[in-house]
C-alpha cells in the first residue's frame, strides 16, 4: 500500500502483521521456550469429587531417578500463602496451590512432582500414594442450595456464596397490569472454549535475589503478578511476569495455583520448572462455564410490549473460589438483551457443588442471559401468533432513546437495533425461506427459522462487584500503553493487553500510524506482554472485550503525546509554531509548504543524541507512556444500579436448520450474522471475530456439554466426548455490518470478541424448535445432540400430531 | 534407546531415541522444530499433523521410532527459505488465522489436499480438513484460503 497517503490506517482491512512467523510454524508459544537445566513438572490429581485426604506419601516417588523435587498441599501451605480471589467470598478461605486436607471435585491437584522430563514426573506422579476417605458429593446446584447438602466448606455453613434479590422498577405492578405472563425454566450446560493450545508456564527462581520470573500464556497478567507476589511472599518488584504468544484464550486462561506449584518445585529444586497442562487436564480441572438453571418469566401486553422481567438463576459455580457471582453479575447487566423492558426483578444464587471451577468463558453468563431472553421472545411470539421478528422490533429500545440506561444501570451507547435485525431478514431472505419451510412441512421436511438478537457489552467495571460483597476492591476499566519513536526514527509499541489471536499489533500499528504519519510496517509492536517493559496496571490483560474501551485510548493517548512532542521539537527546530506543522509520511512538514520540514529520523536524532538541539526544558528521548481509564465505569449508587459493562455492540443473527426425523440430528444450512461493532478498526479482524464467536455459539447449541456422572466423574474429558464443532458443523458464516459509532471510546470503536458466542446457542435452539414446531416442543436446554432433538420429537405433547405430517422417528422400526 | 534413521525436511537426521518418545515430541524438543504444535495428544485436534511419506499423519500418536527409514516434512520443511508458500499467503491474504496454534496443522492438512487434488471443491476442502480443529476462525476463512490458493496455483 502507498505510503504517501492522507488517509487514515484505521478502518483499512489491514492483513495482519502477526501472520508471516505464524504461518511458517515461527511463532513462540510457551512450550516453545526453553532454558539450561529446565525440569518438568507433573500433577496427581483427585480421583474423588469430594474426599478428606487422610495421607500423601511421595517417598517412591522421590526415589525414581530423575525426580528432583515433590510438592504436596500441606507442604505448599507452609511454603506459600493462599491464592487472593477476585470476589472475595463471604468468609475468607484458604485456597492453597494444592488441595491440603480435602478434595473437591476430580481433577483438582494434589501433589505434583518436577523431574528431568515429563514422561519421567509422570512416572513419578503414579507412585504417589494417596489415602482417601471419601465423602458424600453434590453435583446439582438446586441440591447444593438445599438443607442437609454435603457442603464442600463446613466452615462457610453453606454452599451459596451469593443469593440476593435485586428490584428495579415496578415489577410488581408491572406484573399485575400484563395481559399475560410468561414463564419458562431453562438450562444451560457446562461447556469451555478449550483453546486448542493449553495453559502453561516455566518458571525461574533466583535464589541470590528472591525473586521468580514467569513465562505464562496466562490472559490476565496484571492481576496474576500481584496474587503470585502475595502467595510467595516476595514483593511485587522481585516478580517477573511474561506473556509470549497466547494460543487462544477466551477467558480459560488463567489459574494462578499452577504457577505457584511450579514456582515451589523451582524453588525446592534449585532448577527452572516446565509445565504444560495436557488436554485431559484442560477439560477437567481448567475452566467451565457456568451451567445453571433459570426461570424466566415475563410480564407482557397483547400487543407483545414486554413491561417487565423476573429472574432466578442459579449459577453452578463447581469449586470456584475465585472469581464466583461473575457470572450472576454479568447476566444482570444483560438482562434486558437491547429491548425497553421498564422494570426488572434479578434473584441470583452462585452456589458451590463438586465440579470444575467455573471461571471466565467468552461472553461469561451472556450466552444464557441471552439463550433465556431470546427464547422467551420466541415463545411470546408463537404465543401471541406474532412473527418472531415482530415482537423484537416492537420491543427494541430506539436509536433516538440513546444513550440509554436500563433499569440495573446498563447504559445503550449507541446502534439502531432495529436496523441490525432487518438488515439481517433482507440478507438471510427471511420471507423466501418462510415460503420454502411452508412449502416442505407437508412432505413432512423439517426446516427451521430461528432469530436472535442480542447486545455485546465491553469493558468491565469492577466495581460492580461491590454489589456482591458490600464494599469497593478494585474498581473501573483501564489499560497502558507505551509508545516510542526510536533513535532510528521507526516507531514501536507496547500495551498491557496480551494478545491470544486477537492481532492487536496490526491494530495497535494501524493506530499508532495514524498517529505518527506512519505506515503500519513501520511500527513494531511488542508481542505479549513483559512486565518488566511493558507498562501495566493490576487491569492489565485480555478479558471483557476491553480492547476498544481501554487498550485504544491508552495506546491513542501515548501516541499524540509522542506526536505533540515530535512537533514541538519540528517546531523549534525549524522556527515555526507546532500549529503550522503536519506530520505524515514520516516526515514534518510546514503546511503548504512542499519540501520543507524534517524527517522523523532527524527528529528521533534530536531527541536522543543531539540534545542540546531540543527546546529549552524538552525532556530527551521520544517516548510516552499513557494509562487510559474509560469514565463510563462509576460506582454502585444508592439504588444498586451500576454499569458492570460499559458499550454495546449489537448482532441479529437468523439461522436456517433442517432437522433429520429419523435421527435428530441437526443441519445448519444457512447461518447470517449482522452486527454493529461501532466503528471496525480492522474490517478484517472484524469479520474474523465474528466468524469464530458464531463458531462458539454453534458449538454450545449442538456439541459441547461437560457431563458428569452421579458420583462426579467427568464422563466427557477427551475430545473423542466432548466434541468441537470441525469444518463439518460450521457454515459459510455471512456477515453483514451496520457502524454506529461509541460517542464514549477514543475512535468509536466497540467490542466485537463475543458478539456471536452470545446470541449463538439461542438462534440455533430457536432454529430447531421451529422446525419441530408440527411436534409442538419446546427447547429449555442445550445442547441439541441428535439424541436430545430425536427425544423431543418423541416425546413434546405434540408428536401425535406431528406423526400425522409424517412418520415421528422411530415409527418405521416399531 | 533405539537409534533412528529418519529424514527431516529432506535431511538426514541420525538420533537415539527413548522408545516411548513421540514423533511430535522428537520434532520440538530433540530437533527443535517447534512448529509442530501439540493441542490434544489423542490424535482427535490435528494441531501436530505432519506428512509421513507425504501423507499426513498425528506425530502425536506416533512413536519416533516407528519413523526409521521414513522421510518427515513439518510445516518448517513447507517453508520456502525465502517468503511464504502460496498456501500461507493465502492463509494471509484471507486472515485464516489468529492465534496460529492450529495454523501449522491446517496448512500441512491443506498441502496434502491441493497435492492430491487441485481444483478442490469447497465440499471437498471442508472434508479434508475436518479432522483439524482450529477455535479461533469458525473455519470461513481457512476454506476461503485454501480455496485462493488452488486458484493462484492453477494459474502460475
Amino acid at each position: 500500500m502507498s505510503a504517501d497517503r492522507a488517509a487514515p490506517w484505521v478502518g483499512v482491512p489491514y492483513p495482519r502483521k502477526e501472520d508471516a512467523r505464524l504461518v511458517a510454524g515461527r511463532g513462540s508459544y510457551v512450550d516453545d521456550l526453553t532454558r539450561a537445566g529446565l525440569l518438568h513438572a507433573a500433577m496427581l490429581r483427585s480421583t474423588h469429587a469430594h474426599a478428606r485426604i487422610v495421607a500423601v506419601d511421595t517417598r517412591e516417588a522421590e526415589a525414581l531417578p530423575g525426580v528432583l523435587a515433590t510438592l504436596t498441599g500441606a507442604e505448599a501451605a507452609r511454603l506459600s500463602r493462599p491464592i487472593r480471589p477476585l470476589i472475595p467470598t463471604p468468609v475468607p478461605l484458604d485456597d492453597f496451590c494444592l488441595a491440603v486436607d480435602r478434595v473437591r471435585f476430580v481433577g483438582e491437584p494434589v501433589a505434583a512432582v518436577a523431574a528431568v522430563d515429563r514422561a519421567t514426573a509422570e512416572d513419578a506422579v503414579e507412585r504417589i500414594a494417596v489415602t482417601y476417605e471419601p465423602l458424600p458429593a453434590v453435583l446439582d446446584p438446586e441440591a447444593a442450595i438445599g438443607p442437609g447438602a454435603p457442603l464442600l466448606y463446613p466452615e462457610l455453613g453453606t454452599n451459596v456464596l451469593w443469593h440476593d434479590v435485586l428490584v428495579y422498577g415496578d415489577v410488581d405492578g408491572a406484573f399485575a397490569r400484563a395481559d399475560g405472563v410468561l414463564k419458562e425454566r431453562l438450562r444451560i450446560q457446562r461447556y469451555a472454549s478449550t483453546p486448542l493450545e493449553t495453559f502453561g508456564c516455566v518458571v525461574e527462581h533466583d535464589a541470590g535475589t528472591g525473586s521468580y520470573a514467569f513465562w505464562t500464556n496466562d490472559q490476565r497478567p496484571g492481576l496474576t503478578l500481584g496474587i503470585l507476589a502475595e502467595s510467595l511472599g516476595v514483593t511485587q518488584s522481585r516478580v517477573r511476569l511474561c506473556c509470549p504468544e497466547i494460543g487462544g484464550a477466551f477467558g480459560n486462561k488463567r489459574r494462578p495455583a499452577y504457577l505457584l506449584v511450579c514456582a515451589l518445585l523451582a524453588g525446592k529444586s534449585g532448577r527452572p520448572v516446565k509445565w504444560i497442562e495436557d488436554r485431559l487436564e484442560n477439560l477437567t480441572a481448567l475452566m467451565h462455564a457456568c451451567n445453571g438453571v433459570m426461570d424466566i418469566e415475563l410480564a407482557y401486553r397483547g400487543d407483545g410490549t414486554v413491561l417487565a422481567i423476573r429472574v432466578r438463576d442459579i449459577a453452578d459455580e463447581g469449586k470456584n473460589l475465585v472469581s464466583p457471582t461473575q457470572h450472576n453479575l454479568i447476566k444482570l447487566g444483560n438482562i434486558v438483551n437491547g429491548y425497553r423492558i421498564g422494570a426488572v426483578r434479578y434473584e441470583p444464587y452462585s452456589v458451590l457443588t463438586n465440579k470444575c471451577p467455573s471461571g471466565a468463558n467468552r461472553g461469561i453468563g451472556k450466552p444464557f442471559m441471552c439463550f433465556a431472553v431470546e427464547r422467551a421472545m420466541t415463545l411470546l411470539a408463537r404465543r401471541l401468533g406474532l412473527d418472531p421478528a415482530e415482537v423484537r422490533l416492537r420491543n427494541y429500545v430506539s436509536s433516538d432513546e440513546m444513550p440509554y440506561t436500563t433499569p440495573p444501570g446498563a447504559q445503550y451507547d449507541s446502534g439502531d437495533y432495529a436496523a441490525t435485525l432487518r438488515t439481517a431478514l433482507a440478507r438471510f431472505d427471511y420471507a423466501g425461506w418462510r415460503a420454502e419451510q411452508a412449502r416442505g412441512r407437508p412432505q413432512g421436511r423439517l426446516l427451521g427459522i430461528g432469530i436472535a438478537t442480542s447486545v455485546e457489552p465491553a469493558g468491565t467495571n469492577l466495581a460492580s462487584y461491590e454489589l456482591v460483597t458490600g464494599r469497593r476492591a478494585a474498581s473501573g476499566s483501564a489499560e497502558a500503553a507505551m509508545v516510542r519513536v526510536e533513535p532510528d526514527g521507526e516507531a514501536s509499541a507496547a500495551i498491557g493487553d496480551p494478545a491470544s489471536g486477537q492481532g492487536y499489533e496490526t491494530v495497535v500499528a494501524q493506530i499508532v500510524a495514524d498517529e505518527l504519519g506512519l505506515t503500519p510496517e513501520r511500527v513494531h509492536v511488542q508481542r505479549g506482554f513483559d512486565s518488566s517493559t511493558t507498562p501495566w496496571l493490576y487491569l492489565s490483560g485480555n478479558y471483557s472485550n476491553k480492547f476498544s474501551v481501554t487498550d485504544v485510548g491508552a495506546v491513542v493517548g501515548a501516541a499524540r503525546k509522542v506526536r505533540e512532542k515530535i512537533l514541538r521539537i519540528a517546531a523549534h527546530r525549524l522556527e515555526v509554531a507546532p500549529a503550522d506543522l503536519e506530520l505524515r509520511d514520516g516526515a514534518v512538514r510546514v503546511r503548504g509548504m512542499a519540501g520543507s520540514g524534517l524527517s522523523l529520523r532527524e527528529v528521533a536524532r534530536t531527541a536522543y543524541a543531539d540534545v542540546l538541539g531540543l527546546p529549552a526544558g524538552e525532556e530527551p528521548g521520544l517516548e510516552a507512556r499513557h494509562a487510559h481509564q474509560n469514565t463510563l465505569a462509576a460506582p454502585v449508587d444508592a439504588r444498586r444500579r451500576v454499569r458492570s459493562q460499559l458499550v454495546f455492540s449489537n448482532a441479529a443473527h437468523c439461522c436456517l436448520v433442517e432437522v433429520d426425523r429419523s435421527t435428530g440430528a441437526v443441519r445448519i444450512l444457512k447461518y447470517v450474522v449482522v452486527h454493529d461493532c461501532g466503528r471496525e478498526l480492522n474490517p478484517l479482524i472484524v469479520e474474523g471475530m465474528v466468524h469464530g464467536s458464531t463458531a462458539h455459539g454453534i458449538g454450545a447449541a449442538l456439541l459441547e456439554e461437560f457431563h458428569y456422572d452421579a458420583g462426579g466423574q467427568l464422563l466427557t474429558a477427551s475430545f473423542m466426548d466432548y466434541l468441537k464443532p470441525t469444518t463439518l458443523d460450521v457454515p459459510d458464516i455471512e456477515v453483514d455490518r451496520l457502524e454506529h459509532p461509541s460517542p464514549f471510546t477514543p475512535l468509536g470503536a466497540k467490542g466485537v470478541g463475543e458478539g456471536g458466542a452470545i446470541p449463538g446457542p439461542a438462534a440455533v435452539a430457536n432454529a430447531v424448535e421451529d422446525a419441530l414446531a408440527p411436534f409442538g416442543a419446546i427447547v429449555r436446554e442445550l445442547p441439541l445432540t441428535p439424541e436430545r432433538v430425536w427425544r423431543l420429537m418423541r416425546e413434546a405433547p405434540g408428536s401425535e400430531a406431528g406423526r400425522r405430517v409424517a412418520p415421528a422417528p422411530g415409527d418405521a422400526v416399531r | 534407546m533405539v537409534r533412528l534413521r529418519v529424514t527431516v525436511n529432506d535431511r538426514a537426521v541420525e538420533r537415539d531415541v527413548p522408545e516411548r518418545r513421540s514423533l511430535a515430541d522428537f520434532l520440538r524438543e530433540d530437533l527443535g522444530l517447534t512448529g509442530t504444535h501439540v493441542g490434544c495428544e489423542h490424535g482427535v485436534c490435528g494441531a501436530c499433523t505432519v506428512l509421513v511419506d507425504g501423507a499426513t499423519a498425528r506425530s502425536c500418536l506416533l512413536f519416533a521410532v516407528q519413523l526409521d527409514g521414513a522421510r518427515v516434512t513439518t510445516i518448517e520443511g513447507l517453508t520456502p527459505p525465502e517468503g511464504l508458500s502460496p498456501l500461507q499467503e493465502a492463509f494471509h491474504e484471507c486472515h485464516a488465522l489468529q492465534c496460529g496454534f492450529c495454523t501449522p496443522g491446517m496448512i500441512v492438512a491443506s498441502h496434502e489436499l491441493l497435492a492430491e487434488n487441485g481444483t478442490p471443491t469447497r465440499e471437498e476442502i471442508r472434508e479434508a480438513l475436518s479432522g483439524n480443529l482450529c477455535m479461533c476462525t469458525g473455519y470461513v476463512n481457512i476454506v476461503r484460503a485454501v480455496e485462493r490458493a488452488a486458484r493462484s496455483d492453477g494459474r502460475a
